[in-house]
């Protein structure tokens, strides 16, 4: 059975931001709510990288782990979901998880920061698939429709791999295979000399 | 007149006792009623099912994104 996993190409990724801004519109996600979040380290320096970060739907997901209301679940397709219904809000969720995924709609101590919000991998919640009410508290159903998350689908540079973890590794091997990696990659002394090294 | 303050308060005493015993009894008979097993969130089979399926489209993306 295929396992649902993202995989970001950190030698790809231009720091265009189009993947969070499609993930927002297209799951209608709140003000003040990101699901994805493009990441730079070693802004500005030689070696600079950024990485699309979300929720990773991790195998023994920690958020799962801590929820005291157990309001977590996993799919068949491994992809970690949880239930608006039952959530409290309390953010041990946030605190638990090692990628800040899990966001809330309000600022607020304990209890009063609204239900939590996190990526769905495109595959909407436990309400009917394609429905209103799911559409509303969890956005977009792409999955059911055949389709994979938008935010990789879209990706300008094709930094940003979804889908069945197997097929995307394979993909992703190649590409290192093919290009080499870091500072073995073609054409990387010519854009940054002999002197960075990765 | 002390013996009228000493019925009224033996009065209020036992009124106190009643009450007690009978909010005790209350709750003992409600117990059993509230107090349940904790369970965990257990979602359904039609929640938890495969959504994800090798389509044309998924195909197309994992075949532009091979290189």
């Amino acid at each position: 059975m295929a396992r649902m996993k993202f995989l970001c190409d950190a030698d790809r990724c231009i720091e265009c931001n189009a993947c969070v801004t499609a993930c927002k519109n297209e799951n209608e996600v709140p003000w003040g709510i990101n699901r994805r979040r493009v990441v730079t380290i070693n802004d500005g320096k030689p070696g600079e990288r950024s990485i699309s970060m979300a929720c990773m739907h991790c195998t023994d997901a920690p958020c799962a782990a801590v929820c005291p209301v157990d309001c977590f679940y996993v799919t068949v397709d491994k992809v970690v979901l949880h239930s608006k219904d039952l959530c409290i809000g309390c953010g041990y969720c946030f605190y638990a998880c090692p990628f800040g995924a899990p966001q809330y709609p309000k600022v607020g101590n304990f209890g009063s920061r609204g239900k939590m919000d996190k990526c769905t991998f495109c595959a909407g919640g436990p309400e009917a698939d394609l429905s209103p009410a799911e559409f509303q508290k969890y956005g977009s159903n792409r999955l059911a429709e055949g389709k994979l998350p938008l935010c990789a689908e879209m990706c300008s540079t094709k930094s940003l791999l979804a889908g069945d973890g197997d097929i995307i590794a394979k993909i992703y091997k190649e590409r290192v295979v093919k290009r080499g990696y870091g500072s073995g990659a073609w054409g990387w002394k010519t854009a940054y000399k002999e002197t960075v090294a990765i | 007149m002390s013996e009228m303050k000493n019925k009224q308060s033996l009065d209020r005493r036992g009124f106190l006792k009643v009450a007690s015993l009978g909010s005790a009894a209350a709750a003992a008979s409600v117990a059993p009623g509230i107090v349940t097993p904790a369970q965990a969130y257990n979602p359904g089979k039609e929640e938890t099912k495969g959504r994800y399926r090798e389509t044309d489209h998924v195909k197309a993306f994992y075949r532009t994104n091979s290189y």
